[in-house]
């Protein structure tokens, strides 16, 4: 009896790691078909040489790699550090940062706003914050476009109050990216900031107030420390996607102001060097993965102990 | 405070509230939830700004003051620890945001952690101790700054029995240690009997007694006072007559007593005095101040509560200390008498 109860046990474990594998293999299957593969073709590609007409030849060459970092002069074969990519992926980074900083400043008021309504409200502010996403980001990039450009409403409306007396060059700037860029990204810092500071104890807020703090203090000493963690994760989820914007430095940087997703298109299209937007495709995820492990570990360091 | 009030819409909270607290007191704001009591505190620390009336603080205006101008500190209800700080840094939070120097918040610091008996909890996370602790450390980081008055929110609501015993003893230690007022709101008779110089009992927004454990204790100035705080017996009867600050009733339920006047002004001729339980004593049926059939004997250990039954209809109880020798008690349904000591009653205001 004893026997046949514990291999009843066993047979019954047996079923649930069976039944939890089969219950999660749809997504396993995903992150393998969708995330996995294609990332190791494009780690396989990146080590490959070029085709005449684009795609690849299947044989192998570190010429991708070496692209990435040094340019070969057409004319003498003088070998030269690849100052272009090193200057578009600091300025994606910059520009990345910008918008992170920027989301970080507008969506916290914003997400502070909504998390004080009475609760039955929440929910409606919540719904307005994501209007945004019922419309294709490429017609919202042009509209952003419209607004901005030189015969485009802002500058005609100053020109006509006179505010103005010659149109004001905002499309194809670095400001226009960082608008659009800030506008798109908006909502994924509002949202893990607001879960953060819904959780938030307001009571902590008054006991600051109680101990003297000034309103600045219980912003920095108190409400920031403690929102900390919907912080990061909202940082996280601009500064990714931020990063490897395309359509909107395309469309509102212009051509001249690449970032690296414009640069990885432009190889694996007109510049026919699919080994070379491999290995920049794969140099960009290992930017992410660092700045990632640096700002996570910094961050925890920081909320870890706040001494001074 | 001078003539406070404050409504939220059309509800009033605090109606017309005038308290002296004087210095150096430990001063207990008691009644039910809901009777405003939080929210004369919250006026007081200034987190909320009164309707009407003033906050005086040593004959300062501080009305429109707000929190972190006033020399005030609070011991929230639920302590309000900040949990991302040391217990080190909450308590030093108050000074540190005062902008006093590094080392004077140190050496404030120990001594706060010597005065709670926390030493060398000083770098634990404060979520990581026990609810006791906590309010302990919550008592330290509202004392550190040396406010003029501390205000204590029903700090001990959240600990157990035994604790809140303790804590009870450990709060009238620091109230006489530190040589600030205290202003202490509790909903427990019990809490506000044993650690309080002066109360002030609340009901639906008004102040209905203010006096020392004592005064309220035995001379409760209305029905709702005697009623909240204690066991009391109500008796029904008539003026028979006065003298000084007693006078002669004649009860309903027989008998005439002799009873306390209350403060300012003589009763209306028909009245209610109040006895507590522990004030009377049983006698043989017709010795005593008036009869009654003996109903329910309750025993709670320490001492014995007698239902007596009273010709009118109305109940009395006796209460009786149990002794080792133990007195022979009367069966229920038995003839008894009621004796009330000389001062055991008072006769109410309204």
């Amino acid at each position: 009896m004893a026997l046949s109860a514990a291999q009843a046990g066993e047979a019954r474990q047996k079923k649930d790691i069976r039944d939890r594998w089969l219950l999660s293999a749809p997504a396993l299957l995903l992150i393998l078909v969708a995330g996995v593969g294609p990332l190791l073709i494009v780690v396989l590609y990146s080590f490959l040489a070029p085709g005449s007409y684009g795609d690849v030849k299947w044989e192998f060459s570190s010429q991708g790699w070496f692209n990435v970092f040094f340019a070969r002069d057409i004319f003498d074969d003088t070998v030269s550090l690849a100052d272009a990519h090193f200057s578009i992926f600091w300025r994606s980074i910059k520009l990345a940062l910008g918008t992170t900083v920027l989301c970080a400043i507008f969506g916290f008021p914003t997400a502070y706003f909504i998390a004080t309504r009475p609760p039955h409200n929440r929910s409606v502010w919540l719904f307005l914050i994501t209007i945004p996403f019922w419309t294709n980001m490429l017609i919202r990039t042009f509209a952003i476009q419209e607004l901005i450009r030189t015969e485009g409403i802002i500058n005609s409306v100053l020109l006509k109050l006179g505010v103005i007396s010659a149109p004001v060059q905002m499309l194809y700037t670095d400001f226009a990216i960082l608008l659009g860029m800030t506008y798109v990204h908006l909502p994924l810092m509002v949202l893990p900031l607001y879960a953060s500071l819904e959780k938030l104890d307001f009571r902590l807020i008054e006991a600051a107030y109680d101990l003297y703090a000034s309103r600045f203090n219980v912003l920095m000493k108190v409400i920031v420390p403690l929102v900390k963690p919907g912080l990061i994760a909202g940082s996280i989820l601009v500064f990714i996607p931020a990063l490897s914007s395309y359509v909107i430095p395309r469309v509102l940087g212009g051509g001249k102001n690449l970032m690296i997703g414009n640069l990885i298109e432009l190889q694996f299209g007109q510049g026919r060097n699919w080994p070379l937007g491999a290995a920049l495709s794969v140099t960009l995820v290992i930017i992410v993965l660092f700045a990632m492990l640096y700002y996570v570990r910094n961050a925890g360091k920081a909320g870890g102990s706040s001494h001074g | 405070m001078r003539a406070i009030s404050k409504s939220f819409g059309t509800f009033l909270a605090v109606d017309n509230v005038t308290l002296d607290i004087r210095p150096n007191e430990f001063f207990t704001l008691l009644g039910p939830s809901g009777c405003g009591k939080t929210t004369l505190l919250r006026m007081i620390a200034g987190f909320e700004l009164p309707t009407e009336g003033q906050v005086l603080l040593d004959d300062r205006d501080i009305s429109s003051l707000l929190p972190n101008q006033r020399p005030v500190n609070t011991v929230f209800q639920n302590y309000a620890l900040f949990p991302h700080l040391t217990v080190a840094e909450n308590i030093g939070f108050g000074l540190k945001m005062l902008g006093k120097p590094k080392a004077d918040i140190a050496a404030v610091v120990a001594r706060m952690l010597k005065l709670v008996h926390l030493d060398g909890r000083g770098d634990n996370p404060v979520t990581q101790l026990s609810g006791g602790q906590q309010q302990r450390v919550a008592l330290a980081r509202a004392l550190a700054p040396q406010p003029k008055v501390l205000l204590l929110d029903e700090p001990l609501s959240a600990l157990d029995l035994k604790l809140r015993k303790s804590m009870q003893i450990e709060l009238k230690r620091l109230q006489a240690e530190t040589g600030i007022t205290f202003v202490f709101v509790t909903h427990d008779q019990e809490e506000a009997l044993t650690m309080s110089d002066r109360i002030a009992v609340m009901s639906q927004g008004q102040v209905r007694q203010v006096g020392s454990a004592r005064e309220i204790y035995d001379r409760p100035a209305d029905r709702f006072v005697a009623d909240f705080i204690g066991e009391t017996n109500f008796l029904e009867g008539t003026l028979a007559g006065s003298e000084g600050s007693m006078a002669s009733v004649r009860l309903k339920a027989g008998g005439i007593i002799r009873a306390g006047l209350p403060e300012g002004g003589a009763p209306k001729a028909d009245l209610t005095v109040v006895v507590r339980p522990e004030h009377a004593e049983l006698a043989a049926a017709g010795s005593g101040t008036f009869d009654g059939t003996l109903g329910e004997v309750i025993y709670f250990g320490t001492d014995t509560h007698f239902h007596v039954r009273l010709d009118d209809g109305g109940t009395f109880i006796v209460r009786r200390q149990n002794t080792r020798s133990g007195a022979a008690a009367p069966e229920t349904g038995a003839r008894v008498g009621v004796r009330l000591g000389e001062g055991a009653a008072q006769i109410l205001k309204d």
